[in-house]
């Protein structure tokens, strides 16, 4: 029996006798001044202000309950990451220029002008320790979508050129070269074309008419290259009609997470637009969270109109696929626990996707305590994971993950979302895990019955 | 001059006996909240005062009040107190008219100069003088000619004491109580509709024991007798807090005896001595009659809302205004919205 | 006009001017600005149903979260619970209602009502000291917080001083409350006691948004 607090880990590792303030470092882009930083944020923060937005941010009981759904707070009792705290700039701002009553706020002054100092300290509420993963949302009595306006809060930030370098820099990659790890049309046909030798399998680039269109993440063509060739077997063996194109591979949407709608717009566009010429009746997103909620639910808005052709994450294909026998797996002998992603499964809406295909792949598929939409995140969703400042923090509520897995004691642990699984692999070298995170979609292409259709 | 006699010397004539005497006596130490110390006190300040001189001024009203007072079944102590006053005037009772009366009254005043009582009841009109004159002379003068030599005056009932039904809206006399013409002499108000005639001796009893006015409370009423609310001191008390409330005047809840707070009982708000002095020499009074109190004994009693309407209505006058405010309100509001997308506008250009 | 003439009427007219007005300001003032249309396409049809359905279900914490908030949540219940009992089930409360709405309802006994208010301004209290207490609502509240709690604990406080009296007058001391819950009124629609009805409208929403994409609600 230990009597040491699970929330504050032994600290073994610090420098003796040596006092060293916290480093504080607010990152800053562009060569703006204050006072247009100050604007800029006010802009965009005010560009949000819909009717939906407006009753969120009038709503708010400061009843405090989100800081308990809050990993972060959870993990670390620092008041300021109370998830409606997050927000506090964005309500403020709300307040005093669109509300019903702005008009005596700003005469009155009963809401202060937001200040440079305030939007620094914010870029590490709003980045460093928020992965927009959406625990609060369900935990609030009023019903608000916390994480939602977190997202909106970053447009803002963006403006004002105050994100944390690392992620502006994967954006802004994204958004030149169309992939944030700077994977080029070229280099995808490259990897693609090793996978189809290196796995013997066939995978169509740039067909021109296809009913599927497939598209990866770079987190998986650069680290996880074997996702394609696993993709390129499933969609083989349903016997689908379907291609990878060049010019729209690319799901993940850094321009969202970073908080420039611009960059969220052109990626998304590039997948619609690839979608449209080739006809596709189906677009499968990859093992990626983000996407799922970049192009599934924000996708037609961008469009501008309803997109025709539908949108899939790979594990609600799988589980259709699965379900009407296009395809057939065999069962592994292995106890299975399965990582929800938040964008998939708990705002995604996909939570029975996965489950209903690792039943046809285990008979000992094992949920996690708070399993599903209530899952803990993996911490690095929303962008944090590129953020190299927020590593400790990472690591430290990636402990009530680690409780949650090892309560399962199930053999394998998969999750459908490559950026869960970084983060997971991360952590795991981290602290020395055992766990190793793997793919659904890898471990169905890896069972695939040869003969099932 | 003729020694007047003692009140003692005018009981004993009339055949009461010592025994009854001191258990009136007794009896209106309780009802003043006095300790049975007081009682020998009393009864040698009744038994040795003089009669006192006493004018009744009757001006706007309906005569209950000399009603209340008169109409006992029998003769009562109270009743014999007050013939051992002196009424030297009071047109309603007195025999003589005209200007024997007036006569009687001047008569009155100048014999006992700064030593008489003058009881009024009714509302004086200050609008027309013309509204109400007794021998040609109005309302106003005759109240403040007889009162120039008063000891004290006491208002009888709720016109005299807060203008009552000749001073409800639209008070069309211009109707105004006693302590609003009277401010140099002490006014004691014995409100009601009519007051109760055991509280309207005990008053000039303490008056006689004491020489001096009882305690007032903020409307002028002696706080022995209008210290607590009829609510507090009613037997159907003990119903209202258990929830149980007659609905209408004949339904079960009204045959069982439940509490009249949804008919329109004021009895929280009326300071008052029904529920424990009651009427017709102690029999009942209203509530245990089957009626909610009306509040009789409470300034403006009249304009305080309806008498069946229970007291915790609101004095709204209509749903039209809230009406109003609904429109004002959408108003406001698009003004407001359309005020935030303006901004909204003009920052997304900015950027 | 004495006190208690000037809060049964001017002074509860005027709040009631106040409250309508200014709750269907703030409402349209939300609701009137721009709305984003949803062009993704429904996992599932997602109408008032929804909305309906998420402003029942978010009275009730959600399994997950109930050790970690049951504290405040059994406050927050008791007091809602305590004032609604109070405003709404006391019979001369009911006889108010009655005077402008003209039904009625059944009430509860007086007692009844005296124990559940009491236990209402304990709860209130309790949430208090938790929001003076603990780090995260410390850092959180501000003026609207404290005083939305003052104007929605005084009515209970005066209108439990009734029966009690304390030394006041009957008239004075419910003329005191109605002051109070004039107060309340005034103030319900501009502060964040405008959960009242903005509860339906932040729940409803989020009914209708996650409800549609078959999430979690």
């Amino acid at each position: 029996m230990t009597t040491v607090d699970g929330r504050h880990e032994l600290d073994r590792e610090a420098e003796r006798l040596a006092y060293k303030p916290p480093e504080i470092r607010h990152d800053k882009q562009g060569d703006m001044g204050s006072d247009e930083r100050i604007n800029k944020a006010m802009h965009n923060f005010v560009k949000n202000f819909n009717t939906q937005t407006a009753s969120y941010l009038d709503g708010c009981l400061h009843c405090g309950m989100c800081a308990d759904a809050c990993h972060f707070h959870v993990r670390t009792d620092d008041p300021r990451y109370t998830p409606i705290w997050k927000i506090e700039l964005f309500k403020r701002t709300y307040k005093r220029q669109v509300g019903p009553f702005a008009f005596f706020y700003r005469l009155l002054g009963l809401k202060r002008q937001v200040t440079i100092e305030d939007l620094e300290e914010w870029q590490h509420l709003l980045y460093d320790s928020c992965t927009v993963c959406g625990r609060c949302s369900l935990v609030c009595p009023m019903g608000i979508d916390i994480a939602g306006l977190v997202s909106m809060a970053r447009h803002g930030m963006f403006k004002a050129g105050l994100v944390p370098h690392e992620l502006h820099e994967v954006a802004k990659k994204a958004a030149e070269t169309g992939s944030p790890l700077g994977i080029t049309p070229d280099k995808f046909e490259d990897r693609a074309d090793w996978m189809a030798d290196e796995h013997d399998v066939e995978i169509p680039m740039d067909v021109d008419e296809a009913d599927v269109l497939a598209v990866m993440s770079s987190i998986e063509i650069q680290k996880y290259p074997q996702s394609i060739a696993a993709t390129a077997k499933i969609l083989n063996a349903a016997g689908e009609s379907w291609t990878f194109r060049t010019d729209g591979f690319e799901a993940t949407n850094f321009g969202m997470l970073s908080g420039n709608p611009e960059w969220q717009k052109a990626a998304s566009l590039k997948l619609i637009d690839a979608a449209v010429k080739i006809g596709a009746k189906t677009l499968v997103l990859p093992e990626c969270g983000h996407a799922y909620m970049a192009l599934r639910w924000m996708g037609a808005n961008m469009y501008g109109k309803p997109l025709p052709f539908k949108v899939m994450h790979i594990s609600e294909y799988l589980a259709d696929a699965l379900n009407t026998g296009k395809i057939k797996v065999k069962k592994v002998d292995k106890s299975i626990t399965y990582h929800d992603p938040c964008q998939v499964s708990r705002r995604g809406g996909a939570t029975q996707a996965a489950r209903d295909v690792l039943n046809h792949l285990t008979g000992d598929f094992r949920e996690m305590p708070l399993g599903g939409d209530y899952n803990w995140c993996c911490g690095g969703g929303g962008g944090v994971v590129t953020i190299k400042r927020a590593d400790p923090l990472r690591h430290r509520v990636f402990k009530l993950k680690m409780d949650q897995v090892e309560q399962t004691e199930a053999d394998e642990l998969v999750s459908s979302c490559a950026n869960c699984r970084q983060s997971f692999d991360d952590s795991q070298q981290h602290f020395g895990w055992d766990y190793t995170m793997g793919s659904l979609m890898e471990m169905v292409a890896e069972n695939l019955e040869e003969d099932g259709s | 001059m003729k020694r007047t006699p003692t009140v003692g010397e005018v009981l004993r004539a009339k055949g009461v006996s010592r025994r009854g005497f001191l258990k009136y006596c007794a009896t209106t130490a309780s009802i003043l909240a006095l300790p049975p110390s007081m009682i020998p006190r009393i009864a040698e300040a009744i038994e040795n005062a003089r009669r006192p001189s006493v004018i009744w001024l009757s001006f706007q009203e309906c005569t209950g009040c000399t009603e209340s007072l008169t109409r006992s079944a029998s003769p009562t102590v109270e009743g014999l107190i007050f013939d051992t006053i002196s009424l030297d005037y009071h047109h309603t009772l007195q025999a003589a008219a005209g200007d024997q009366a007036e006569a009687a009254r001047h008569a009155a005043m100048v014999e006992n100069d700064g030593g008489y009582l003058v009881l009024v009841d009714g509302s004086i009109p200050t609008g027309n003088p013309g509204f109400s004159t007794i021998a040609g002379i109005s309302n106003v003068d005759m109240l403040k000619e007889t009162v120039a030599g008063a000891a004290a005056v006491v208002a009888i009932g709720s016109c005299a004491a807060f203008g009552g039904i000749p001073g409800a809206n639209p008070n069309p006399t211009g109707a105004v109580s006693v302590m609003d013409l009277v401010t140099d002499k002490p006014v004691i108000n014995v409100p009601g509709c009519p007051p109760i005639p055991t509280v309207m001796t005990a008053v000039l009893a303490h008056f006689l024991t004491f020489g001096a006015i009882p305690d007032l409370d903020k409307h002028g009423r002696p706080m022995t007798f209008f210290g607590t609310t009829i609510h507090d001191r009613c037997y159907r008390r003990p119903f209202y807090e258990q929830g149980k409330f007659a609905n209408t005047f004949d339904d079960e809840g009204a045959k069982a005896g439940w509490c009249l707070y949804k008919l329109g009982c004021k009895g929280p708000t009326t300071y008052n001595a029904c529920a424990t002095a009651k009427w017709n020499s102690g029999t009942s009074f209203p509530i245990e009659a089957g009626h909610p109190c009306l509040g009789c004994s409470e300034p403006n009693f009249w304009d305080a809302g309806g008498f069946y309407e229970p007291l915790s209505t609101g004095n709204f006058d209509s749903g039209e205004k809230l009406a109003g405010a609904a429109v004002a309100g959408v108003a406001l509001g698009a003004v407001a919205a359309a005020a935030g997308r303006r901004r909204q506008a003009k920052f997304t250009k900015e950027g | 006009m004495d006190l208690l003439e000037f809060a049964k009427g001017p002074a509860l007219q005027v709040a009631a001017y106040i409250l309508v007005a200014g709750s269907i300001w703030r409402l349209i003032g939300i609701l009137l600005l721009k709305e984003k249309p949803d062009y993704s396409e429904p996992r599932q049809s997602a109408g008032l149903l929804a909305a309906l359905k998420v402003i029942y279900t978010r009275s009730f914490t959600a399994a997950p979260f109930k050790a970690a908030t049951l504290y405040p949540k059994m406050l927050a219940y008791v007091m809602h619970i305590g004032l609604f009992a109070t405003v709404f089930l006391f019979v001369p409360h009911i006889m108010f209602f009655e005077g402008f709405l003209g039904i009625e309802w059944p009430g509860l006994p007086n007692n009844i009502i005296y124990l559940l208010g009491v236990a209402a301004v304990v709860a209130s209290f309790a949430l208090l000291v938790r929001r003076l207490t603990s780090p995260v609502l410390k850092l959180i509240s501000n003026f609207d917080d404290y005083f939305s709690w003052f104007v929605t604990v005084l009515p209970l406080i005066t209108g439990l001083m009734i029966p009690v009296r304390m030394g006041l007058r009957y008239e004075t001391i419910l003329a005191i409350h109605i002051l109070s819950v004039a107060l309340l009124m005034i103030w319900l629609p501009f502060g964040k006691l405008g959960h009242t009805f903005l509860v339906f409208v932040t729940r409803g929403t989020t009914g209708m948004v996650f409800e549609r994409r078959g999430a979690k609600t």
